[in-house]
């Protein structure tokens, strides 16, 4: 690819066209009785074209030699994608282990990515603050989180 | 007339103790979340959304607005004390703001600030009591044509105003229909993108996506950066009342300012960043001395400060007048209102005064909270400043977790807010703005069903929209701004904006 706005413009103009095919399933309808996929199919068409017109325009942008590369030059993208994963796996354990238990592990973990503090401040930190939001959160503001497997203890 | 008995009504209901206190949380967390850098007003307000379903309706949006007004304040002290603008409407505020802390002048920069932004908020709200209730009349005219009209307007404005690109603009606004419309149609029933997930038959809910698109993306792209050390400054904050001659160099900025930022903030898409841009530029224009702005000029500081604020009072008229937000805050209040069973529009005014008049009177008392607030408070924000990042974006995370968890107690938001983040993301990595996304997502329900009833009314003919004489005046207004970029000076103007924002 020449540079990060074609590869942008290609992905759009495949999810543009999946819309316009998407919505003519849900039924385009008549101008008189325009059906579900109506304004969806425009949406999806006028993406499309100007998608086109973006990926046609990059041919006279200038040419990126690393390609997609260039975007993450000298960042520290494995801590991005561990943040990620962290996320992930909080929400599916979330239910089960309950908010307290999960919080706690997802905090101590996230404390360590950018900076390395004793192990004993990062306990401190993330219980006192997982606590702290569930009696915030829960107790106040009587959002309900979950207990998992703390259910019956509180 | 009228409207001095209706503000009276309004002030009476704003001095109520659980509105005064919704108020004064929502501008205190508003400064709060002004300060940090990396956690908007967009953000927090998404975030206490979730928190406002137990408040009465009027306390609730009362504080949401304290939310927004009080980020514009917070975020002026972040610019002033280490250059780090808290918001991207406080970009300017670094300019000279800045160079005046560093000449040991941060106390009066601070100062002018915030009385800038108490005279402009005033005004802003003044003028909001007497331009609403007559645009609301007009609107009660309005059929599903104008409507629609007026949501094309509103999205075109947009895309021309925010963003580096007006084409990657529109595109965005395409996803955000479409994204609008995901869900259950409202006429056939008919599950529409929602891929056999449950979470999705009620539609994508503003809240994980907002979020994810605004926190969580920010928070990733902060995330790989490698860390460079804050600098905030050492000297000691004192005098913050600007001087007789400070004031003299600083009362028309604020004025000129006041009118600017109001009238450009009723038009859709960053009126708050726009507004504090060209107030830079006029004042910088119409200077003896412009070869000071930049070098610690109090005049580069008062007159963005004032207008970023008297914007969001604008901001709020589209939103309560016509029912159609002009930014994403505005955005997430007509969610708001609509979840408090009171949908925004040209009826609002007559049928819940006590919401209209109660939220603009609160916004009045609001600034002044925000006056005694900021001025004695300034050492704990900087106190706040100070946070490690390491310790400060897990916190962010976790209310953005708590946040999209708590709209139905189901983790299912969360991996929507997930996937809206990357997307956010990759959107700024690949240079694609939010802003229209979000926008087009909310109105994307509402121009469906408007389209479908003027198709309807007219028989299937889309000459209605041009045989109308409101609608044609508005698609003749969309064609224009259609053509405007193909003039240079407006090219070079959207370009310096979003080089700002960028920054």
């Amino acid at each position: 690819m020449r540079n990060p706005d074609q590869t942008s413009s290609l992905f759009w103009l495949v999810l543009g066209i999946g819309i316009m095919i998407g919505s003519l399933k849900y039924g385009f309808g008549t101008f008189i009785a325009p059906g579900a996929g109506f304004i969806t199919f425009f949406a999806g068409a006028i993406l499309s074209l100007l998608s086109l017109v973006l990926f046609i325009s990059s041919f006279r942008a200038p040419e990126v030699r690393k390609g997609l590369r260039i975007l993450w030059e000298g960042l520290e993208v494995g801590k991005v994608l561990y943040v990620l994963i962290l996320l992930m796996v909080y929400t599916l354990v979330l239910k089960h282990l309950g908010f307290l238990i999960s919080t706690f592990f997802l905090l101590s973990l996230l404390f360590r990515i950018k900076a390395a503090y004793p192990l004993v401040k990062i306990i401190i930190m993330s219980l006192s603050i997982s606590v702290g939001a569930y009696l915030l959160f829960d107790f106040w503001l009587q959002v309900q989180l979950p207990k998992g497997i703390l259910e019956g203890i509180f | 007339m009228d409207i001095l008995n209706y503000i009276l009504f309004g002030l009476g209901v704003a001095l109520q103790p659980v509105n005064l206190l919704f108020c004064f949380i929502g501008v205190l967390t508003g400064t709060l979340v002004g300060v940090l850098p990396g956690l908007g007003p967009v953000a927090a307000i998404s975030l206490l959304l979730p928190a406002t379903f137990h408040v009465p309706p009027v306390a609730s949006i009362i504080m949401l607005s304290g939310i927004y007004y009080g980020a514009m304040y917070g975020g002026s002290t972040t610019s002033i004390l280490v250059n780090i603008p808290g918001e991207a409407a406080s970009v300017v505020t670094c300019f000279d703001g800045y160079q005046m802390a560093r000449k040991g002048r941060a106390g009066p920069a601070l100062g002018i600030a915030a009385f800038g932004s108490f005279i402009a908020g005033t005004l802003g709200v003044i003028g909001l009591a007497f331009f609403a209730p007559p645009l609301a009349a007009v609107a009660l005219k309005f059929g599903p044509p104008e409507y629609f009209s007026l949501m094309v307007l509103g999205l075109t404005v947009l895309t021309f105003l925010a963003g580096s690109s007006m084409l990657k603009s529109l595109m965005m606004a395409c996803i955000g229909i479409v994204i609008g419309n995901i869900g259950l149609d409202l006429v056939t029933a008919q599950p529409r993108f929602t891929f056999g997930l449950d979470i999705l038959l009620d539609g994508v809910g503003l809240v994980p996506l907002v979020m994810g698109l605004f926190g969580i993306s920010e928070v990733l792209l902060n995330v790989e950066e490698k860390l460079s050390q804050r600098e905030i400054f050492k000297t000691e904050l004192k005098g913050l009342f600007p001087t007789l001659r400070d004031w003299k160099e600083s009362i028309w900025p604020i004025i000129r300012g006041s009118v600017l930022g109001f009238f450009l903030g009723i038009l859709p898409g960053g009126g708050a960043v726009i507004s504090s841009f060209v107030s830079y530029g006029l004042e910088k224009k119409i200077s003896k001395h412009p070869e000071e702005f930049g070098k610690g000029a109090i005049a580069g500081v008062a007159g963005p400060e004032s207008a970023n604020n008297s914007a969001t009072a604008g901001a709020f008229i589209p939103l309560l007048t016509l029912g159609l937000p002009s930014n994403a805050v505005m955005a997430i209040l007509l969610g708001a209102l609509m979840i408090y069973g009171m949908p925004p529009g040209p009826r609002l005014i007559t049928s819940h005064p006590q919401l209209f008049w109660g939220t603009i009177s609160s916004m009045y008392i609001g600034n002044i909270m925000l006056l005694i607030l900021n001025l004695p408070l300034i050492g704990l924000w900087v106190k706040i400043l100070k946070i490690p990042y390491p310790i400060l974006f897990p916190l962010i995370l976790l209310f953005c977790l708590i946040g999209a968890y708590s709209l139905n107690n189901n983790a299912g938001e969360i991996g929507l807010m997930i996937f809206f983040g990357v997307l956010g993301y990759l959107m700024k990595k690949f240079k694609y703005d939010g802003a229209p996304l979000v926008l087009a997502m909310v109105l994307g329900p509402l121009m469906d069903q408007s389209l479908r009833q003027s198709l309807l009314m007219s028989g299937g003919s889309g000459m209605i929209f041009f045989t109308r004489p409101i609608c044609l005046l508005i698609f003749v207004a969309v064609a224009v701004i259609f053509l405007l970029p193909l003039l240079p000076i407006f090219n070079r103007m959207r370009k310096t904006v979003s080089e700002a924002e960028e920054t």
